[in-house]
């Protein structure tokens, strides 16, 4: 395991350095600087034709500098992290504390992470406090040569053609990422972490007579070289195929506004796009989310409980530490249909006088951190089985793949793309259906769950979210049903 | 400025290429240096300066082929990265059709970088004060969070291209007490370089500079209902750099957006806005990607010299028009572009086909993709102008379509949704106005249309001349009959 002297020595800065770099930032009057450095080697292989004739490897490394001055940041990187380059990049991102020189802030400690909700305080002299250990890599992906991983994807290619005739043509791959990522700020905290990430995912074209349909599945955790097993490539193989008879037959049905139950895991990209993002800190804080004035009121039926975590072992979202050196955690945002937190950075933390939630989430070094969701999803409810929400609707349509999200965050409204799902008449499932949309407003519709069964499941598929910078996110719930919302149809 | 030093690193790579094992490479440097200045609320929010540098390298080893990237650029970086890629490309499996383009199909016209006379001297003289400047002089926040916009001053020239009804600039601000709740505004400024050598001798350069305003509003109205509206401009040279349109441009989005009201489902004439229009170009373009020919994943598969689209419909590419945005004398493998159809009098003339799929298909190759596709003006016979006469109107912006089209929804933007690349078939949700008689009536509330992309455009009634110049894609307000909408 490596020690912070291996960090410092990776990235060829000293402690002494890195404070020098901290004071240069807050030279003219900023109350806050922080560096973040990161070394990040990415690996892909491609299967398409029946070969893994493709694939390569990139490398992206620099530090970012931030100066914040109250709300406002200034930022800057150097790809390089000799002294030289870092101290440019310091005095650049101090700018903005001439830019925003008469501005003062009215808290004894601005953006500092003070207790977590575990009791665990940041300040003991080694940080031992601090480490977690949600994804241990066994195996590094940078110590692995490709050749070892293009039988991988050649088998997963055979098991798909062998589960289903119709395959006309299979693309596969394989990506890895490792990044070393250090820290440190003016309160004088040194924080590190390793963060691995792979990913198979598998995009299948299937030709019955005249007729093509596409498909894809994907699974994807913060593993090393480990993650990879019978297993998983079966899941693959079997998610991929599974349904497409079902497919071939299914037709855009007769749209109109209609109660919808929606299926366990997936469909929690839902709950990220149409209300996770309403619960930002920085939509928030700048009044532009639909949830802005509704801290402490009820945003959604009794007994329904929401929440982001950074906690689950392995899972794509999850953070030993987040992009401003916070623990990762797990921070509720709706308990008991109540909503009671918003996800922080540090900066609208210090707005709001509370700990800052470990959110504060950045793409890479050349991003300045902003609220970011991690693993969103709901709790188990105790309305029984998804057979059972079925069951109690007359006439609606059951969902069990979603894709293209898209909200509008100070309006509410999403828009949803409906991959695959069926007519629900008199508490059966029917006909088929695909190329429909579901359109609703985000709010409305967590008033409007009705029934949440007991059946969470995460969703560990390659979730990215784009809000100005791409992160790594996950996403889960269980089967709910939701009374009425618009199906766009023929 | 791209240094002398930094092209000789970058040729130095496919010595370093060649000398690990590789037969062949590519190596392509990417340096850009951008300056943000970012707003909230009137005040400066966020400055970031940023300066990148990346080699990207494509090898052919043993008949074998990978991609790389690294921005460790030190020069022993570089060479043991490069000596790993040539290792790693060894193990993959062997792919004979993979090469290099034909010289003779490579830009020779590129060498300087300001071919097309899109990166302005004037970049390097912006000094970090006039950054500022430029932020906050063009914020909307001359009004402050939560007072009323009716003391917004909302100018009639707001979108002069497409908007020519008075009525439609004052209604929306003239009453009611609309609260403007935030208003995030970012200046930004860039210099890109990309030099492009290969083994075969090619060397090409390409610079273009842009200079960038945005603003995003939310807006509160009298019941609570927040409504949000965003405007861009942007162009690569600062002369024809006019950030003064965008916060009042944003406004006018915004407040238009109040009293959505529910419209039956059922079909109409739709008017989609030039701003959003290329969302129904894009499908097409994607099909005809010799990529996804080859992957029986395209809706355009055999259609090559076939009528597909409407008589009179033209679709080009124009890379090379001079001082626009966008525009680029070389793809990727370093082939030149042309100013060429892509669809003529409905006829598909093209598909986009580079080295590789030239090679795995047995078809003549052309370019990789479609660099600034282009829609010229489309008037369908029998189609009238609201004066009645039935020739293309002098100007074809958005009124004027919508005035031709009589009743329909006009489309100003599409809020997630899909288009089956196999298919065709599509479903989109919209934001838009219902109108009749050529006028807006109000905002149409959750509402979708649907449809298949080659029977939506066998729909269209015209295609106007008012193309954003700042945007990619030169697709102007289109009108088509018979759209399927569900709301």
């Amino acid at each position: 395991m490596k020690t912070k002297n291996d960090y410092l020595n990776a990235f060829g800065v000293s402690l002494e350095q890195m404070q020098a770099l901290v004071g240069e930032g807050l030279r003219s009057g900023g109350h806050w600087c922080d560096l973040f450095f990161e070394d990040t080697s990415y690996s892909e292989l491609m299967l398409r034709d029946g070969e893994v004739s493709a694939g390569g490897s990139h490398i992206d490394y620099g530090c970012g500098i931030r100066v914040l001055c109250g709300e406002k940041t200034g930022y800057a990187y150097s790809e390089s992290t000799s002294y030289p380059a870092l101290l440019a990049a310091a005095r650049s991102a101090s700018s903005i504390s001439v830019a925003a020189k008469s501005l003062t802030i009215n808290q004894k400690s601005p953006y500092a992470f003070r207790q977590n909700p575990e009791g665990i305080t940041p300040h003991s002299p080694d940080n031992k406090a601090l480490e977690r250990h949600f994804y241990p890599m066994r195996e590094d992906w940078r110590e692995a040569d490709a050749a070892r991983f293009v039988p991988v994807l050649r088998k997963l290619e055979s098991r798909i053609r062998a589960k289903d005739s119709s395959v006309h043509k299979v693309i596969a791959m394989l990506s890895a990422q490792v990044s070393d990522i250090m820290m440190y700020n003016s309160l004088g905290e040194l924080t590190t972490d390793t963060r691995p990430v792979g990913s198979i995912s598998v995009t299948v074209i299937f030709v019955r007579g005249d007729r093509t349909e596409m498909n894809n599945a994907s699974r994807s955790f913060r593993a090393g070289v480990e993650m990879i097993s019978d297993a998983l490539l079966e899941e693959l193989a079997t998610n991929v195929t599974v349904g497409m008879d079902e497919r071939f037959e299914a037709r855009r049905p007769k749209g109109g506004k209609m109660p919808v139950v929606m299926a366990a895991g997936a469909s929690g990209i839902l709950l990220h796009e149409a209300m996770g993002h309403a619960f930002e800190a920085d939509f928030n804080r700048k009044g532009q989310s639909i949830f802005a004035d509704k801290m402490g009121k009820k945003v959604a039926s009794k007994g329904i409980n929401i929440l982001d975590d950074a906690t689950i072992p392995g899972n794509r979202g999850s953070l030993n530490i987040d992009d401003e050196g916070v623990p990762g955690q797990k921070t509720y945002m709706v308990q008991d249909g109540i909503l009671t937190s918003y996800l922080h950075d540090r900066i609208s933390a210090a707005y709001y006088n509370v700990d800052p939630t470990g959110n504060g989430r950045r793409e890479s070094f050349r991003y300045n951190p902003i609220p970011r969701m991690r693993c969103t999803y709901m709790e188990s409810g105790n309305d029984g089985s998804v057979e059972d929400l079925i069951a109690g609707v007359k006439k609606g349509i059951f969902v069990d793949q979603f894709s293209n999200g898209e909200v509008k965050i100070g309006e509410g409204d999403f828009t949803f793309y409906v991959k695959s799902g069926r007519l629900i008449e008199n508490g059966r499932l029917t006909m088929p259906v695909k190329d429909i949309n579901i359109v609703g407003n985000g709010p409305k519709a967590l008033a409007d769950i009705v029934a949440v069964a007991s059946d969470l499941k995460i969703d560990d598929s390659t979730w990215t979210c784009g809000k100005e910078q791409s992160a790594l996110v996950s996403c889960g719930i269980p089967s709910v049903l939701v009374n009425k919302l618009t199906v766009g149809g023929d | 400025m791209l240094e002398k030093e930094e092209k000789q690193l970058t040729r130095d790579c496919l010595a370093m290429a060649l000398e690990a094992g590789a037969a062949k490479a590519r190596a392509s440097l990417s340096k850009n240096t951008m300056n943000i200045v970012a707003t909230l609320d009137g005040e400066v929010d966020k400055v970031t300066s940023c300066l990148d540098r990346s080699i990207s390298l494509n090898l052919f080893v043993d008949g074998r082929y990978g991609t790389f990237s690294s921005n460790k650029l030190d020069r022993e970086s570089l060479r043991t990265f490069i000596g790993k890629a040539v290792g790693t490309t060894r193990m993959l499996a062997a792919d004979t059709c993979r090469d290099l383009p034909d010289p003779a199909r490579t830009a020779k016209d590129a060498s300087k970088g300001n071919e097309l006379g899109i990166c302005d001297s004037a970049w390097s003289s912006v000094t970090p004060d006039q950054r500022i400047a430029f932020a906050l002089e063009n914020s909307a926040s001359s009004v402050k969070p939560g007072r009323s916009c009716s003391s917004v001053s909302l100018p009639p020239h707001t979108r002069p291209a497409q908007k020519t009804s008075q009525e439609e600039h004052v209604l929306p601000v003239a009453a009611k007490g609309w609260k403007l709740i935030s208003e995030e505004g970012e200046y930004s400024d860039s210099q890109y370089y990309n030099y492009v050598v290969d083994t075969q001798g090619l060397e090409v350069l390409h610079s273009e500079t842009s200079f960038e305003f945005f603003t995003e509003l939310t807006i509160q109205d009298s019941k609570g209902h927040k409504y949000s509206g965003g405007w861009w401009e942007a162009a690569p040279l600062l002369k024809d750099f006019h950030p003064e349109k965008v916060a009042p441009a944003a406004l006018q989005e915004a407040v238009m957006q109040i009293g959505p009201q529910s419209c039956p489902s059922g079909k109409y004439r739709a008017v989609i806005d030039s701003e959003v229009s290329q969302k129904v170009l894009n499908p097409i373009l994607n099909a005809l990607n010799a990529f996804n020919i080859q992957q029986k994943n395209s809706f355009l598969t055999e259609t090559l010299g076939k009528q597909v689209f409407p008589a009179g419909l033209d679709i080009m590419d124009m890379p090379r028009i001079p001082g626009e945005a966008c525009g680029k004398m070389f793809d990727s493998e370093g082939v030149a572009t042309s100013d060429h159809y892509i669809v003529k009098d409905g006829v598909v003339k093209e598909y986009f086909v580079n080295t590789y799929m030239s090679n795995k298909l047995g078809i003549a190759p052309t370019i990789e993709d479609a660099t600034r596709p282009y829609i010229p003006v489309f008037w369908k016979n029998g189609i009238r102008r609201s004066d009645g006469a039935a020739a293309i109107p002098a100007k074809a912006d958005r009124q004027c379509l919508m005035e031709a089209c009589g009743d329909g929804i006009l489309i100003t933007d599409f809020c997630g949704g899909n288009s089956n690349p196999a298919t065709g078939d599509f479903s989109y949700a919209i934001q838009g106005y219902r109108f009749k008689d050529g006028k807006i009536l109000h905002p149409v509330r959750e509402m979708l249309i649907t449809g298949n992309i080659v029977t939506l455009w066998s729909g269209l009634l015209a295609a106007g001349d008012d193309a954003r110049r700042c945007r990619a894609k030169l697709t102007p307000t289109l009108a088509f009959d018979n759209v399927d909408f569900s709301g």
